[in-house]
C-alpha cells in the first residue's frame, strides 16, 4: 500500500499556535479510490428506483364538485409480494368506492373509518375512485377546501368557482372547459372559493406553459445522462450477458394529425370501449377534430366525464388535445400505425 | 480507463444533480400564474362590492389592490419569492373580504348562494354519472350481462329536468338511478366475486414458487432445520388453501414467519420480479414486443429466478436491471 501522502516541510506547517498542519493533495486517491466512488454512485443510482417503486402514488386527482363534495381518482403503484393493501383514505364519509386492479378487475374491500383495506392478490398498480365529503367546509358563501395531500396533484374547481383565499402556491393553473384546474404539491393546501353569478373566466388569461420547456430541457438532459451511463454499463456487461434478447431501433414518433379511418383506429386498439367509438366515430365524422364542449353537447355528458373520456382516449395515443380559444380541441392522430 | 471512468463519473453525478434540479422545478411555481388568481379574486370582489360596504372592508379592499400591484412589479423585477409573498397576503386579504361580504345580506349575494346550494342536483348526477361509467367499464371486463339502456335513459331523462329547472323531479329520478345502482353494483360484484378465487389461487402458485426458491436458499445457507421446517409448513398450508381470505391468512403468517427469522432480504427483488412478469404480460397483450422477443424475456426471467433461489442477489438483480429497461423502453 502506497500512502502517496506529500508532506510540507515542517517549518512552513508550524504555525505560531504550534498546531501541526499536514497537506494532503492526493487524499481522494489515498483515502477513496475512483472505482469506489463510482461503484458507490451506481449502487445509489440502481437503488432509488426500487426504493422508491413500491406503494407510492403515481397520480391523484380530484374533483370539486358543486355541492362541496370532492372525487378522487388515485393510482398507487404496490408491491405485488404483498396480498393485500391498506389505503389512507381523505376522510371518514366516502360514497361510491370503486378499487380496480392493473388488470382492470374489480378487488374487494373493507372500509373501516379513513382507512380501506383492499385485497389485491399481486396487482402492481391499483386504481381508486370514491367521493368523500370532507374536505370541503361552508362558512356564509365561502367554501373552504382544506387537504393535506400525500403526493403532488391535481385540482379541479367547480364550474363558476373564483379562488379568494389560498395558504399554499400551486405550480400551475389552466382552464379545463371553463373550469380553474389547479397543480399543487404535496401537504397542506387551503383554498376558500365562492361562485360567482358571473363566470368568473371570462377574462382570465390563457395559461402560461413557459416552465414546461424548461422542465423538458431539463428532462432532455437526464434522459441523456441515463442513457450514456447504460451505454457505458451494457458496454461493461457485454462480455458475460446472459441475455440474448433482440432489439430493434424504434421508428420516431410523427406528431402530425389528419383524420384516420375509424375502422383502422379500432382494429389498433380493440380494447377501447364501446362509447369511446362512438366519440371517435364523431370526431373522424367532423373532420378529424372537435371541441370538447361539442363532444359534451353530443352524446349528453357532464364535463368531467367527457374529460375523462378524452384522457383516456389520449392515453390510448388515438387522439391529441390542443388549446383553441381556452378550450380543448381534440384531433384524432395520424401515426397510429407508427406507434403501434 | 480513467477516461472511460471519468465520464461515466461525471454523467452520474451530473444526473444525480440534474435530478434534484428537476425535482425544484417541478415544484416551482410559475409567477404568472399567480397574478392571475390574486387577479381574478380581486375583479369578482370588486363586483361584489357595493355602497353599503364597511369602510374597514374598502379598506382592506385597498389592501389587497396594492398587494396586487406589488406582485405585478416584484414578478417584473423576477423576484420569485417576494412575488409569492404578496400573493399570498394578498390571498390573505380577499379571503377577509369575502369573509365580511358574506355576512352581508345583498341580493345579489342572495342569488350567488342559491345558485349553490343543493337545490340543483346536478353533482349528484356527475357523481352518478361518473360512477356509473366505473361500473360499465368493470362490468364490461366480467362480460357481466347487465343492461345500463335503462339507466342511460335515466340519466338523459335527469339531465333534462335540470336544464329545465325542475329539480325536484330531478332528485326524484337521481333517487331511482341509486336504486338501480345498486342493485347492479350487487350483481357485479357477484361476478367480481366468483373470479376472485381463481385470481387469488394464481396468487398464491405465485407465491408458492418465491417460497420455493426462499427454502431452496434457506438450505443453501445451511439455516436451522426448525426455521425450514416453519417455512415447509406454511408452504403446504397455502398450497392446500383455495379460499382468497384463507390464502391472505396464511400468506400473512408466511410474512411473519420470514419477518421473524429476517428472510426478507430478497423480497424486493421478487416484488421486481413480479412485477417485471406483469409488465412482461401486458406488452405481451399489446404486441409492442416480437413472440423471439417475450421468449427471451421469459428466459432471463427465469434464469433470475435460479440466480434467487441460490441466493446470488447481485447477479439477479442486475438481469433485472436489464430487463427493466429493455420493457421501459418498449412501452415508450
Amino acid at each position: 500500500m502506497n500512502p502517496e501522502m506529500d508532506l510540507t516541510p515542517i517549518e512552513e506547517s508550524i504555525r505560531e499556535d504550534g498546531m501541526l498542519f499536514v497537506r494532503t493533495d492526493s487524499i481522494l486517491e489515498t483515502m477513496v479510490k475512483t472505482p469506489l466512488i463510482v461503484a458507490g454512485l451506481i449502487i445509489a443510482i440502481i437503488v432509488m428506483p426500487i426504493q422508491t417503486s413500491f406503494s407510492s402514488t403515481r397520480t391523484l386527482e380530484l374533483i370539486i364538485y358543486s355541492d362541496g363534495s370532492t372525487h378522487v381518482s388515485r393510482q398507487i403503484d404496490v408491491d405485488p409480494l404483498e396480498p393485500d393493501f391498506e389505503l389512507d383514505l381523505f376522510g371518514q364519509s366516502i360514497d361510491n368506492f370503486v378499487a380496480i386492479g392493473d388488470t382492470g378487475f374489480l378487488l374487494s374491500e373493507e372500509i373501516i373509518g379513513n382507512k380501506a383495506v383492499i385485497d389485491k392478490f399481486g396487482s402492481t398498480i391499483i386504481t381508486i375512485n370514491y367521493d368523500v365529503h370532507d374536505l370541503i367546509s361552508k362558512e356564509g358563501r365561502v367554501w373552504t377546501f382544506s387537504f393535506n395531500s400525500p403526493s403532488d396533484y391535481t385540482l379541479l374547481m367547480p364550474k363558476n368557482s373564483v379562488i379568494v383565499g389560498m395558504s399554499g402556491l400551486p405550480t400551475n393553473m389552466e382552464l379545463v372547459d371553463d373550469q380553474p384546474k389547479l397543480e399543487l404539491g404535496a401537504g397542506l393546501s387551503e383554498i376558500n372559493y365562492i361562485f360567482s353569478s358571473i363566470n368568473p373566466t371570462n377574462n382570465l388569461p390563457i395559461s402560461n406553459d413557459s416552465s414546461f420547456g424548461y422542465t423538458t430541457v431539463i428532462g432532455g438532459l437526464i434522459i441523456a445522462a441515463i442513457t450514456g451511463v447504460v451505454i457505458i454499463l451494457k458496454r461493461k456487461q457485454s462480455k458475460s450477458s446472459v441475455l440474448t434478447t433482440h432489439t430493434e431501433p424504434i421508428p420516431e414518433k410523427q406528431s402530425e394529425t389528419t383524420s384516420v379511418d375509424t375502422e383502422t383506429i379500432f382494429s389498433f386498439r380493440p380494447e377501447m370501449r364501446e362509447d369511446d367509438k362512438e366519440i371517435i366515430k364523431f370526431i373522424s365524422d367532423n373532420g378529424g377534430q372537435a371541441l370538447e364542449s361539442e363532444l359534451r353537447k353530443k352524446f349528453l355528458q357532464p364535463r368531467t366525464t367527457m374529460w375523462r373520456a378524452v384522457k383516456r382516449l389520449e392515453r390510448l395515443g388515438v387522439i391529441e388535445i390542443d388549446k383553441k380559444d381556452l378550450q380543448n380541441l381534440v384531433k384524432l392522430k395520424k401515426d397510429l400505425e407508427e406507434e403501434k | 480507463m480513467k477516461k472511460i471512468t471519468s465520464f461515466a463519473l461525471l454523467i452520474l453525478v451530473s444526473s444525480m444533480v440534474l435530478g434534484g434540479v428537476t425535482h425544484t422545478a417541478q415544484a416551482e411555481t410559475d409567477s404568472s400564474v399567480l397574478l392571475k388568481i390574486a387577479k381574478q379574486a380581486q375583479r369578482q370582489l370588486e363586483n361584489q362590492m357595493n355602497k353599503d360596504v364597511s369602510d374597514k372592508t374598502k379598506q382592506l379592499f385597498k389592501e389587497g389592490t396594492q398587494e396586487i400591484k406589488d406582485l405585478e412589479e416584484s414578478i417584473k423585477n423576477n423576484n420569485a419569492d417576494l412575488a409569492k409573498k404578496h400573493f399570498l397576503s394578498a390571498m390573505r386579504i380577499f379571503k377577509e373580504i369575502s369573509q365580511q361580504l358574506s355576512n352581508i345580506k345583498s341580493p345579489q349575494s342572495e342569488i350567488a348562494t342559491l345558485k349553490a346550494t343543493s337545490k340543483d342536483p346536478s353533482a349528484d348526477l356527475f357523481r352518478m354519472q361518473d360512477y356509473i361509467n366505473n361500473l360499465k367499464i368493470i362490468a364490461k371486463k366480467y362480460n357481466a350481462s347487465i343492461d345500463f339502456s335503462e339507466l342511460d335513459d335515466l340519466f338523459v331523462t335527469a339531465r333534462k329536468q335540470i336544464s329545465d329547472k325542475q329539480f325536484d323531479d330531478a332528485v326524484e329520478t337521481i333517487g331511482k338511478i341509486k336504486q338501480i345502482t345498486v342493485d347492479f353494483n350487487n350483481k357485479i360484484r357477484e361476478y367480481a366475486s366468483q373470479q376472485e378465487q381463481s385470481r387469488a389461487t394464481a396468487y398464491a402458485k405465485t407465491y408458492l414458487e418465491q417460497l420455493d426458491r426462499l427454502i431452496e436458499n434457506a438450505k443453501s445457507q445451511g439455516l436451522s432445520e426448525n426455521i425450514i421446517q416453519k417455512l415447509e409448513t406454511a408452504k403446504e398450508n397455502l398450497s392446500s388453501t383455495t379460499d382468497p381470505h384463507e390464502i391472505i391468512k396464511q400468506i400473512r403468517e408466511i410474512i411473519s414467519i420470514k419477518e421473524q427469522f429476517e428472510l426478507t432480504k430478497n423480497d424486493r427483488l421478487e416484488s421486481r420480479v413480479m412485477q417485471i412478469e406483469k409488465t412482461l404480460l401486458n406488452i405481451s397483450n399489446s404486441e409492442k414486443l416480437s413472440q423471439s422477443d417475450i421468449d427471451d424475456a421469459k428466459k432471463t426471467i427465469q434464469i433470475i429466478k435460479r440466480h434467487l433461489a441460490k441466493g446470488e442477489f447481485e447477479k439477479a438483480n442486475e438481469l433485472l436491471r436489464s430487463l427493466a429497461t429493455l420493457l421501459n423502453t418498449s412501452q415508450d
